[in-house]
């Protein structure tokens, strides 16, 4: 079995579950349409002046998006340890491969998040975008940062105590660059500008991530 | 560290603080002379980064060698990173204050240096969270690589994002120390004394760390 394989076969695995069970997919749409909800509610589509709307439209849009992400994203391990079949998974497939596949599956939750989640804002709160195709690079680049350093997180913590609240107090630091840089990217694409260096950022930081979680798979997921 | 270097570092910490108070004129531009905080606070960072990257170096050896010996030093010198953030902070905000009239400011610098210490700050909890004693010190080695990796990003990348009010650091876009002779010395001098400082007391906590170890198993 190719390695591309073994990794699909544990996104498959992962899919399968959560249609079946869909704890992740409700807590990540439920959160994300909640906070949606309550944004539109507290601000509208007339509550901020003109020029103000860029950049605070852009913060509260990944604001949604991390802390969505964030309800559903660490269940990737944690699930495993829950249901006890982390062991068997443990014996069977590599760690890396183990981290590659759920990764996909997170980074696959998170684009229909955000699939679901922008039109609603766009809609809610009157939010025009300058440049559709910088926003749909800055979701892909961004996602991906997420989805990695989520699932990697996600490992670590899937046997430590009071996992929920560990998770975000360890990952809000370590994606913070990544969520400074995808803003300011997302102020500009709502201008109208390709924020090509704000997109190189997110790249680096998905490449470093990416290097890491693989080095280091072993080491947070197996005895 | 041996005794002699012990022995020497007191009076040249003493010397630098001396020299800093005494030697350089105020830098242009700063109120009063709230520019010499330059001669505490960058050192500050500089001890807390330097023990950052050594507690990932020894969580790299952990992993290696399998030795809790580095485990020890990791999680020392981690402890003591976050003692000089702090001061750090501290330092900055009592700049802040003089300059700029207020004691935080939310400056893309000063939140990100904060966010530097909540990360390491993670990482004592994490290893609070995790009960097996075999697991823990692999888990906290693990993270505090993947932090060190991702480190750069927060320190480096983040602040330079958006505009800062912070004055220009060491390791500025011209690629010059834009500093004159007398400020030079006591600035170079001051992060040697620092890391001396660092030193001594990461070769105190390390050997505590192990005595904690040795006590529990």
């Amino acid at each position: 079995m190719s390695a591309l394989a073994r990794a699909w076969a544990v996104c498959a695995k992962d899919a399968t579950q959560e249609l079946r069970r869909k704890v992740a997919i409700v807590a990540v749409f439920f959160f994300a349409a909640t906070a949606l909800a309550l944004v539109s509610f507290g601000i509208g589509p007339f509550g901020l002046r003109a020029e103000d709307r860029p950049p605070l439209l852009s913060a509260l849009l990944w604001i949604i998006l991390f802390f969505a992400a964030a309800t559903g994203l660490p269940r990737a391990f944690v699930a495993e340890e829950e249901t006890g079949t982390g062991l068997a998974l443990r014996k069977t497939i590599p760690a890396v491969y183990v981290l590659a596949g759920k990764t996909l599956f997170n980074y696959i939750l998170f684009l229909a998040m955000t699939a679901v989640t922008i039109p609603g804002f766009m809609i809610l709160l009157e939010w025009r975008i300058g440049s559709f195709g910088a926003l749909a690079a800055i979701m892909v680049a961004g996602g991906f940062g997420l989805a990695v350093v989520s699932t990697f997180l996600s490992a670590l913590v899937a046997r430590a105590g009071q996992r929920n609240v560990l998770f975000v107090l360890i990952a809000f630091p370590l994606v913070m660059p990544l969520l400074v840089s995808a803003i300011q990217a997302t102020n500009q694409a709502t201008n109208g500008q390709f924020p090509l260096d704000g997109i190189r950022i997110l790249i680096a930081y998905d490449g470093a991530a990416s290097c890491a979680a693989y080095m280091l798979a072993a080491v947070a997921w197996e005895d | 560290m041996t005794k002699a270097l012990k022995l020497l570092l007191l009076p040249y910490m003493g010397a630098v603080i001396a020299a800093a108070f005494l030697w350089p004129e105020p830098a242009k531009g700063f109120i009063g002379e709230s520019s010499r905080i330059v001669f505490f606070h960058v050192p500050c960072a500089w001890a807390a980064t330097l023990a950052f990257i050594v507690g990932a170096v020894y969580s790299a050896l952990f992993l290696w060698k399998k030795n809790p010996w580095y485990d020890d030093v990791a999680v020392a010198s981690i402890r003591i990173g976050l003692v000089f953030g702090v001061l750090t902070l501290i330092t900055g905000s009592l700049f802040a204050n003089i300059m700029w009239g207020t004691w935080w400011n939310w400056d893309p610098r000063e939140s990100s240096y904060l966010l530097l210490v909540f990360l390491y700050g993670a990482y004592l909890f994490l290893r609070a969270a995790v009960e097996d004693p075999e697991r823990r010190p692999r888990i906290a080695a693990a993270y505090a690589l993947f932090a060190g990796v991702l480190m750069p990003f927060l320190t480096i990348v983040a602040p330079r994002v958006t505009a800062s009010l912070h004055p220009q650091t060491v390791i500025n876009p011209q690629g010059k120390i834009l500093m004159d002779t007398p400020t030079r010395v006591v600035f170079f001098n001051g992060l040697a004394a620092f890391s001396g400082l660092f030193f001594w007391m990461l070769s105190i906590a390390a050997r505590a760390e192990r005595l904690g170890r040795r006590q529990v198993s």
